[in-house]
């Protein structure tokens, strides 16, 4: 399966009468926006902002980015099963607006989520800093329950994001990179002397606001299965994850999984990256031993010497990482597993809920519990009042003057456990 | 049987499930799970269930087998894990003081991680 992404930079975002993308700035019709998301008779109104970086501008609560993408050529069209029909993706061409960002922001739930700062501290943590973000604020109806408010906003995501990636679909990338997988057979004839390496992608499955879906299908539901990692660059995984902002991964990180970007980058060259096995993390323990009986089965299956692994989320994720770890290296298959850390405010605490002698290589995205103060900033975007009650901020969070002194949980992607990270330590 | 705080899940299944309520905090929760644990009942679902962090969340409901055994070791070094976890938070400060909205909310959301169990 062979795919091409065509990136057409975009370096400004800016309101305009009609959307389009030229040189590369993303004028947007806050009209057109408004219409599409007033759609869905469950919103009764709905504001449309710009973030750019560098602006002193706080978003919260975010519930999720995404990144524009349109289906050029070839079968399907983005978020199959979601918006579009369930079509098998990841081959043809698929133009991304590269740099911008649709970010939903809501409170579902009294309890809140999910900070991005466009300019100071905060800003150093996330990496949607960086992005020219358009910034939906839906108000729901009065009475509207949580699932289906949850749902509503996701889907208003999605269709904003295809709605801006289709202003792309004729234009000319400024770069294009081009990402193919070969059969299994195909695979060994050609590289018969690199080592074969997968990704065992673990998805949060849980229940209302822990949520991720697959073509269409709810996460937990599904067995441990396997896709073409270009499928997941046209949408076929996005995420209903909006609890643990730190480290739940958003659609735009699925679409931009850097595990992917980096064994493709390796491809053919010290690896041969076979595929992607998908995994979920759900409640029931009996669950978790199946799933990860059958991440090792596949992978013994597919002949791999080496996995890498990734987690979503907090607490009982934790024991599926270990068990996948566990049972892979088991079969003889040596592992890399990719988390982050609550180690206490000191560091000084045990990382993780689950630990075995087989996990002895592991990449962290960070301590989630680290104190940071972030600045006040002169616009919040969504809901300045709900510092004190946001995952990781504590009583008195919100200082009068619009500062916030929080964990670094509050900050949307801040220790992202695929390791979309833009800070390191030495 | 599920051992819960959580008076939503209560109400909602009591007359299904052989439910012992617990009128206490998460950590009591964890504890009670952790002596039938001793007891010989096997852990069915995994105590820190939902990314919402332990020091946020008052509400737990955790399910373990109907019938006891000889002691599960695994069940064992989960739900210890799950209470050093616990004590790790519970150690750090958070914001406490909910309106009845925010309780209500909790309350949903353990009850749908629950139901995510019950319902596989």
């Amino acid at each position: 399966m062979k795919l091409e992404l065509g990136y057409v930079f975009i370096k400004d975002i800016q309101f305009a009468e009609v959307s389009k993308v030229e040189n590369g700035t993303l004028y947007v019709s806050k009209e057109e926006v408004r219409k599409i998301i007033l759609e869905d008779q469950n919103f009764i109104s709905a504001e449309v902002e710009l973030a750019k970086p560098g602006e002193s501008i706080r978003i919260m609560p975010v519930k999720d980015v995404i990144e524009p993408r349109v289906k050029v050529d070839g079968p399907g069209g983005i978020f199959p099963g979601m918006v579009n029909k369930v079509e098998t993706v990841g081959s043809g061409k698929t133009n991304v607006l590269k740099g911008a960002a649709v970010v939903t922001t809501g409170k579902i739930v009294g309890f809140q989520e999910g900070i991005i700062d466009m300019t100071g501290t905060g800003s150093e943590y996330t990496p949607f800093s960086k992005l020219n973000n358009l910034v939906l604020v839906c108000e729901p109806k009065e009475g509207l329950k949580q699932h289906e408010h949850e749902k509503a906003l996701r889907f208003a995501g999605y269709k904003v994001a295809l709605y801006l990636g289709e202003l792309a679909r004729s234009l000319t990338p400024d770069e294009t990179e081009t990402f193919e997988t070969l059969s299994v057979t195909e695979g060994i004839k050609a590289y018969p002397e690199l080592p074969r390496v997968a990704y065992v992608l673990m998805l949060q499955s849980q229940g209302l606001m822990h949520d991720t879906y697959v073509y269409g299908v709810d996460a937990k539901q599904s067995l441990t299965t396997m896709l073409y990692p270009t499928e997941i660059m046209d949408g076929a995984i996005v995420s209903g994850n909006c609890v643990s902002a730190c480290d739940k991964n958003t659609t735009y990180h699925h679409l931009n999984n850097p595990v992917v970007h980096d064994l493709f980058a390796e491809h053919g060259k010290t690896l041969n990256f076979v595929g992607v096995i998908i995994t979920n993390e759900n409640v029931y323990l009996a669950d978790k031993e199946r799933s990860s009986n059958w991440s090792a089965k596949l992978a013994e299956f597919l002949g791999l010497d080496g996995v890498l692994i990734s987690q979503e989320g907090f607490g009982n994720p934790d024991t599926d990482l270990i068990m996948n770890c566990k049972k892979i290296e088991t079969k003889g298959i040596k592992t890399v597993i990719i988390t982050d850390e609550y180690a206490g405010r000191d560091g000084s605490s045990q990382s993780l809920a689950d630990a075995d002698a087989s996990a002895d290589a592991v990449v962290t995205g960070g301590n989630a519990n680290q104190v940071i103060e972030l600045p006040a900033l002169d616009k919040v975007i969504g809901y300045s009042k709900v510092a004190d009650i946001i995952a990781g901020g504590f009583d008195g969070s919100l200082h009068a003057d619009g500062s916030i002194t929080a964990e670094l949980q509050v900050i949307t992607g801040a220790t992202n456990e695929m390791g979309f990270n833009k800070l390191s330590a030495r | 049987m599920i051992i819960t705080n959580n008076n939503t899940v209560y109400e909602k299944y009591k007359n299904d499930y052989n439910i012992n309520f617990i009128n206490g905090g998460f950590k009591d929760v964890l504890i009670t799970t952790r002596d039938k644990i001793h007891e010989g009942y096997e852990l069915l679902t995994h105590p820190l269930s939902s990314s919402i962090k332990p020091n946020e969340t008052p509400y737990k409901s955790i399910i373990i087998s109907d019938n006891k055994g000889n002691i599960n070791y695994n069940s064992l070094i989960i739900i210890e894990n799950s209470i050093i976890a616990y004590d790790k938070f519970n150690n750090m400060k958070v914001y406490n003081n909910y309106s009845e909205k925010i309780i209500e909310d909790f309350k949903l959301i353990d009850l749908t991680v629950l139901e995510s169990a019950l319902n596989t």
